[in-house]
């Protein structure tokens, strides 16, 4: 395969930032194909206009997701990704890998793909950019017989679950995030390899309200930790920010003078609820009043930490706009102990009463968070059999139409308009 | 009387082989038996697919099904 | 043994899942899971987290592109194998992180990762600009409107000293979806770069009755836009088509994701929306959407240099005039969105005002407001 003047990418060379067309050129010294890639991006740069093609039959046998099909438009010009398909494998939980695993995983690709990978896609994958269809299976067959790995989901399955690295090297990991992700994960083979729903499904696991996997704004099931008691204080640590033995915010904010810590300015008066003050040199905190924004936690990670009595809420239905506006997720379950020795049997009965609602009333192309809102959430709340409580909204309803049925009336619907015009004349 | 899942299979595959549409949704073959819940509908229909008797179609988004060989694709084309 | 094609279903495996994470953690991470006591970010780009049992771990954050080579992982891999006892991971924005158990062991990982050219800048902590997270674009999707890596080379060499340091009033998050689907949801970044298309779909009646099935291109359309019509080809022939009612079109692109037909994709017609004041976290205030502020930029590239500006701008008069711990979408509700657009220069037209669904949640509904240029 021949190399192609590619001058508008050769741009993209220049500059700190890393340049995956420096690197894709590395590449093809080993894998030609990668000429290619570039000769059609390069195309691609001068037309403005992308050249790939969707194809949607191709898979491995007996999956409906892990390979997403992919064409160039002009194959003649760029045979070597004439046939350009995506292989999505599961990462491990939190994407801590070993070298030796990734090796594998290099010579695999190198052996059957084009050397070209996203380290990870936008879900969470680990994805393989750009094979053949007759290199599926073979793949496939490597994949799982000798590097004990799966693909991971795509269309309207199970998505790949993804977490927060938590407890693993984090100190606000209210549950086992990794412990949670991989079980379900587990557990929900056939769901992530085949379709079952709607619509695409994505469960993201954050161990804190920081939420750095997005949970909150990129999945249908968002389980995020949180805590229901007080948050523990250790006051000579709060005593060593306020004399500047300390670095605030962990050094988050070292490249600016931003002037001596002021515990007032910079925790209590940015307190959401208000619920800080300080008597003397001690710090006060009206846990009922708090709302778990961690605001002070991560400005003062050495003086407070999350409660004891740890679990995680519940949200439900994020999505980005496509297609009736983005939705961030739904809080439904205000908490919920996050129990490894019940196998999270509480967990996977909230998903699987979702399911069965939505697999039923949910229409095609429909996310579960556009079935809440076309149904309502008074429904939704109904069909989970959880108690409303004011949480579950932001405020109360300012229109009066409330859907009364017809039980909750005194005397039913059904009256007689004889009798009633008897009383009241036409 | 929910249908037996063989009987359920057949019905599904009649309809993929026969109906109007090449591609369909899961949700277009609960009518092939009213009575079975969502999960047996597609447990049956991913079970065709794995004796070769239906393929999956995908958007890469949205997953469909059709039976072999009347998938709309590049590679029928 | 291994795969034989005459016989490809014997002895299958599937459904296997994942490895198992904890065979990948490092030993002070396996040690110390669960019981971490705090953290601290010693110098951008290097973190420290101590245990209950003091031990310390190390991390060097270093950007990584998301579209990467088995022969950079490799190199990745070797780094990990001479200082990391053979672990590495990667964050959800696309960094790469070697963790380290002892201080003394952080200097030699930074000096080895140095000596690699560009390929491993060490920072994304803190108050920096993190990594940006994005989509595929023309290297390898079928529905963008704009390209992602390069878009995202271009603004990143731009704001690489916000990468490196911890100047900003708070974090920035920026992401780039090259379309409006945004298969990387970009609807809760700090600053938001999304490519859009602004033509209706062309109709291909030639391929059309091979290659859709037409109810499905129909009901794909989220505001029956896409109706059934009669059309001739280009041989004459009289053929169940469809046809698009341009002036209801959103140029979302459902319509050809189930249709191949039905391109939309234009090079004129293509650019960038940047979007700003999003945010996921639930700290101080709580998760917000990013806003449309700048409904149109070209496609320009291969260096993108209207849309880089745009970025760059927004970013740094944020910098200038936010308070300490303040994000984007925080500072901009403090100081009002007119005085958004009046600080950062940037016009308001009227493609800003929402006329979508839910549309009524956006529109001022009060006699607050503050008089700034916009208003004569």
């Amino acid at each position: 395969m021949p190399k192609h003047d590619t001058p508008l990418l050769d741009e993209l060379e220049k500059g700190p930032w890393p340049s995956f067309v420096t690197d894709l050129k590395r590449q093809a010294e080993k894998k030609p194909e990668c000429f290619d890639i570039l000769g059609q991006l390069e195309l691609s740069f001068r037309d403005k206009i992308t050249h790939w093609k969707h194809g949607g039959i191709v898979g491995v046998f007996g999956y409906g997701g892990g390979i997403v099909g992919r064409y160039s438009d002009v194959p003649d010009r760029f045979p070597g990704v004439a046939h350009f398909h995506t292989v999505r494998l599961n990462q491990p939980s939190s994407k801590f890998y070993s070298a030796a695993k990734l090796r594998d995983i290099c010579d695999l690709w190198e052996k059957y793909g084009s050397g070209m990978t996203n380290m990870h896609g936008s879900t969470g994958d680990l994805v393989l950019l750009g094979t053949t269809t007759p290199n599926l299976e073979p793949l496939f067959y490597d994949l799982t017989h000798n590097l004990n790995q799966d693909l991971g989901g795509s269309g309207s399955n199970l998505r790949t679950p993804e977490c927060c690295l938590g407890r693993a090297r984090c100190e606000w990991g209210c549950y086992d995030t990794q412990n949670l992700c991989h079980s379900l994960t587990m557990h929900y083979q056939d769901e992530i390899h085949r379709p079952a729903f709607p619509y695409k499904f994505k469960f993201k696991f954050s161990g804190c309200p920081n939420d750095c996997v997005a949970a909150i704004a990129r999945s249908d099931f968002a389980v995020i930790g949180t805590w229901r008691d007080d948050i523990r204080i250790d006051q000579a640590a709060v005593k060593g920010y306020i004399k500047g033995e300390f670095i605030p915010n962990a050094g988050a904010h070292s490249g600016k003078d931003w002037g001596k810590f002021d515990i007032k300015a910079e925790v209590l008066d940015l307190c959401p609820t208000g619920c800080m003050w300080m008597e003397g040199d001690s710090l006060k905190i009206d846990n009922s009043e708090c709302t778990r924004c961690m605001h002070c936690l991560n400005v003062m990670p050495r003086a407070l930490r999350p409660g004891l009595k740890q679990g995680a809420t519940i949200c439900v239905g994020a999505k980005a706009p496509i297609l009736d506006g983005a939705q961030f997720a739904t809080m439904t379950v205000p908490f919920i102990e996050i129990n490894p020795d019940t196998e999270f049997a509480e967990v996977i009965e909230v998903i699987e009463k979702i399911w069965d609602w939505w697999m039923e009333v949910g229409k095609n192309r429909e996310r579960v968070g556009e079935t809440i809102m076309r149904i309502g959430l008074p429904t939704f709340l109904k069909v989970m059999e959880i108690t409303p409580v004011p949480q579950h909204v932001k405020e109360p309803r300012s229109n009066p139409y409330v859907f009364w049925q017809e039980d909750e009336v005194e005397g039913g619907f059904e009256r007689d308009v004889v009798e009633f015009r008897k009383r009241n004349a036409q | 009387m929910a249908l037996s899942k063989d009987e359920l299979k057949a019905k599904i595959l009649e309809k993929a082989l026969t109906g109007p549409k090449a591609q369909l949704y899961v949700k277009d073959f609960y009518a092939c038996d009213p009575e079975a819940g969502p999960r047996d509908v597609k447990n049956a229909a991913n079970d065709l697919v794995k004796e070769g008797k239906m393929t999956f179609w995908s958007s890469g988004s949205t997953t469909m099904y059709a039976a072999q060989g009347r998938a709309k694709d590049e590679e029928n084309r | 043994m291994g795969y034989d094609p005459a016989n490809p279903m014997a002895d299958r495996i599937t459904d296997i899942g994942p490895p198992h994470y904890e065979q990948f953690f490092p030993p002070v991470v396996k040690k110390n899971y669960g019981k971490w006591l705090y953290h601290e970010i010693i110098q951008p780009g290097v973190l420290m987290h101590k245990g209950e049992s003091g031990d310390e771990c190390y991390t060097v954050r270093v950007g990584a592109a998301r579209l990467i080579s088995i022969e950079l992982i490799r190199e990745i891999c070797d780094v990990a194998d001479a200082h990391c006892d053979g672990f590495v991971r990667w964050t959800t924005r696309n960094n790469v992180e070697f963790m380290v158990d002892s201080k003394a062991k952080v200097q030699p990982l930074l000096d080895d990762l140095k000596g690699r050219g560009n390929r491993f800048p060490v920072g994304g902590t803190g108050a920096s600009v993190s990594n940006c997270v994005h989509t595929q674009g023309w290297i390898h999707c079928h529905t963008p409107a704009t390209d992602a890596s390069g878009v995202v080379k271009a603004v990143m060499d731009e704001l690489f000293d916000y990468f490196v340091s911890h100047k900003l009033p708070a974090q920035v998050r920026v992401a780039l979806a090259c379309c409006l689907n945004m298969c990387g949801a970009v609807h809760a970044s700090d600053i938001a770069i999304l490519g859009v298309h602004r033509k209706p779909p062309m109709i291909d009646h030639d391929a059309i009755s091979g290659l859709c099935e037409l109810p499905l291109a129909i009901s794909a359309c989220p505001l029956g836009a896409v109706k059934p019509a009669t059309a001739k080809n280009s041989k004459g022939e009289e053929i169940k088509s469809v046809k698009v009612n341009a002036e209801r079109c959103m140029f979302c692109g459902n319509c050809y994701t189930m249709c191949p037909a039905m391109p939309l994709a234009d090079p004129d017609g293509d650019g960038i929306a940047i979007l700003v004041g999003g945010k996921v976290s639930n700290s101080r205030s709580m998760p917000m959407f990013s806003k449309l502020v700048i409904p149109f930029l070209p496609n320009t590239p291969p260096r993108w240099p209207e849309t880089v500006a745009a970025v760059k701008n927004i970013l740094e008069t944020y910098a200038k005039d936010a308070r300490k711990y303040e994000r984007v979408g925080e500072w901009a509700a403090r100081i009002g969105w007119e005085k958004f657009f009046e600080k950062t220069g940037i016009p308001f037209t009227i493609k800003s005002v929402d006329d979508y669904r839910l549309a009524y949640d956006t529109w001022r509904t009060t006699t607050q407001f503050k008089f700034t240029s916009h208003i004569k």
